[in-house]
């Protein structure tokens, strides 16, 4: 079968003297499902934009397939996009809307009439045809938006960020249908997104941008248990993880003892394979749910607010050295607002970091 | 009574009174289109006592109103269709393409704005002239195709429609004519709509311009046949104001029928001349 991946070398976007985009590689299999995540002005938007044929491409080469499309226009790429705005024609019916880009390619009336019904039946859209835009609620629009962009069999189908503007309650919905479209429809799909959420439910490969570079890419939970440096490891993960100063106190027989800056009876012997000299400064990474509460000798916080969740709850507090901690309880139905708890982390589940936020392992 | 209401009272009152003062004089050619000639010579009075009808059979039957109403509607619907069609083309460029010059284009576009029209008289009649176009549709329709307004008024608009639209409209395969005609303008229907009728009405209403390029009674608008009521004895009186009421009624329907986009428009190029 034809090779339908999007495949980036060394592609750099420039804006005058500032590089937004730093030499990207990235590679995506056929009818991947892949997600650009990263906090905003990381480039990702960009990036997809680049892809689409919106922003041209100051140097590097993007490929669809076998095919170098670097300097096609939009429409030659055989992608199609769908917009936070959904940025729907709003003169046109829902009918029209999914119809342009067929009527535009002047395809017999048959052939459009039959692509638009079948997208519309996929989408649950066919008792809406006759609407306009203004008509129908968010996610129905969003639907349409989706719908514009299957009809044109596209081998790449972007998304940026197109559940931004929906509720919560549908965001969630509309996910799970965009899980299933994946899966029904077998394209490459690229979709950015702010949300790590998102990105960890939808993803086949999660490609985490910051500063105009990808940080790290991978499946969802390699990024979550093994994040490469201090970046990923805090953007990866709700509520996000515990950083703490620390320095090497000593060498054990398979790792480091660190012990917490500002907290001499603080020490933790972590397994590291690479062990850095005694009084190297590390970030220790420590995961809410990898911190237990114990009846004595761990570290000691003061729980400032309780986000009570139900199942879980998170507990936000402070160290005595000033520094913020959350830490999850399952299960547990008694308030801990206004106490001193004392936690221990699971020592094989502490990340360590070197000052420039590399991990050490 | 309270004092909110003799205030609103009061302002009614005003309002009515400056609504007699302005329609009088429309009012006033009504009464005297429908006497006889000797008659407002003799009793210029304001009533209307007698319905006498010769004035306009006399101008129905002895003018070429025909021909000048035909001319009127000719060179206006040229003149309205060209001017959105160039506006709108020059307002997108201007708008959406990203050119060298742009600015400097858009610059030219608002200053022309400080050129009064009737200085230009001169030139554009001599120009006429040289390209042997006095007495011509063309001679009438041509200097009247320069309105910038219409070309600020449609960028202002067409800048305020979102660039993701713009961009899905690209990867559906359209280029800048499909942008335009297929986006852009449906979009933006009211304000044709409402820059039509005010490029209309003054195409319609222009006296000086064609009172000087046309010489020929056969050329001539409306506005300038009027002019040609005369007889041996001097002006025509009634004549000249049932061939006003006549070459007026068209644009007095239309606004009445087109009352809110008429309105909608004078406010929106009001509002861009400041």
């Amino acid at each position: 079968m034809q090779d339908t991946g999007v495949h980036l070398r060394d592609v750099t976007k420039s804006f005058g003297a500032v590089d937004v985009i730093r030499g990207v590689d990235m590679d995506i299999p056929r009818g991947q499902f892949a997600v650009f995540v990263g906090p905003s002005g990381c480039g990702k938007s960009t990036l997809l934009r680049m892809i689409a044929g919106l922003e041209d491409t100051s140097d590097g080469q993007i490929a669809i397939g076998a095919r170098d499309v670097t300097h096609e226009d939009p429409a030659d790429r055989g992608v199609a996009m769908v917009f936070q705005s959904y940025a729907l024609y709003p003169h046109l019916s829902v009918f029209e809307n999914m119809a342009f880009s067929l009527r535009l390619a002047k395809r017999p009336r048959v052939e459009v009439d039959e692509k638009v019904r079948r997208a519309a039946g996929i989408l649950k859209l066919s008792d809406h045809l006759d609407k306009k835009p203004a008509q129908l609620s968010g996610g129905q629009r969003q639907r349409v938006a989706i719908g514009r962009a299957i009809v044109r069999a596209p081998d790449v189908f972007l998304f940026d960020e197109p559940l931004s503007n929906l509720d919560a309650e549908l965001r969630v919905q509309m996910r799970l249908e965009l899980a299933r479209l994946h899966k029904q429809l077998g394209a490459t799909m690229i979709y950015v997104t702010h949300d790590q959420v998102e990105a960890m439910t939808l993803a086949d490969t999660i490609f985490v941008l910051q500063g105009g570079h990808v940080q790290q890419h991978g499946a969802p939970l390699d990024l979550y248990d093994d994040p490469s440096n201090r970046f990923v490891a805090g953007f990866i993960g709700s509520p996000s993880m515990n950083f703490f100063e620390a320095t090497v106190a000593g060498h054990t027989k398979d790792g480091i003892t660190a012990q917490l800056a500002g907290q001499p009876d603080q020490s933790f012997d972590i397994p590291l394979r690479h062990r850095p000299e005694q009084g190297t400064v590390l970030v220790l990474g420590m995961r809410p749910e990898h911190l237990m509460v114990t009846a004595a000798g761990g570290m000691r916080v003061t729980v400032d607010v309780a986000e009570e969740l139900g199942g879980v709850s998170y507990q936000h507090g402070t160290l005595e050295g000033g520094e913020a901690v959350i830490f999850q309880q399952t299960g547990a139905r008694h308030g801990m607002h206004g106490t001193v708890q004392t936690v221990t982390p699971e020592l094989a589940r502490i990340f360590v970091f070197d000052k420039s936020g590399d991990r050490v392992r | 009574m309270t004092a909110k209401r003799a205030r609103n009272l009061a302002f009614s009152a005003i309002v009515l009174i400056a609504a007699a003062i302005w329609i009088f004089p429309l009012y006033w050619a009504l009464t005297t289109s429908l006497r006889s000639e000797n008659r407002i010579i003799s009793d210029a009075g304001v009533l209307i006592d007698e319905l006498n009808f010769s004035a306009y059979i006399d101008v129905l039957s002895t003018s070429k109103l025909p021909l000048w109403y035909l001319n009127s509607v000719g060179t206006s619907v040229i003149i309205t269709v060209i001017v959105l069609l160039t506006g709108m083309m020059c307002a997108y460029a201007l708008s959406q393409l990203r050119f060298p010059g742009r600015q400097t284009l858009y610059l030219l576009v608002v200053a022309s704005f400080m050129v009064p029209v009737p200085a230009l008289y001169v030139a554009q009649f001599v120009l006429m002239n040289d390209l042997d176009m006095v007495n011509t549709w063309w001679g009438i329709i041509l200097p009247q195709l320069i309105v910038p307004v219409v070309v600020i008024v449609y960028k202002q608009f067409f800048d305020a429609i979102p660039r993701e639209m713009r961009e899905a409209v690209l990867l559906d395969g359209g280029g800048e004519f499909v942008l335009l005609f297929k986006l852009y303008l449906p979009l933006n229907w009211g304000i044709t709509a409402a820059l039509a009728i005010i490029t209309f009405i003054s195409a319609w209403n222009n006296f000086f311009w064609p009172f000087l390029v046309v010489t020929s009674e056969d050329m001539m608008t409306i506005p300038v046949g009027i002019t040609q009521v005369t007889d041996a004895f001097g002006v025509a009186y009634a004549r000249m104001m049932a061939l006003a009421l006549l070459a007026a009624a068209p644009v007095i329907i239309g606004y009445l029928i087109f009352q809110r986009r008429v309105t909608e428009a004078v406010m929106i190029s009001a509002g861009v001349k400041g």
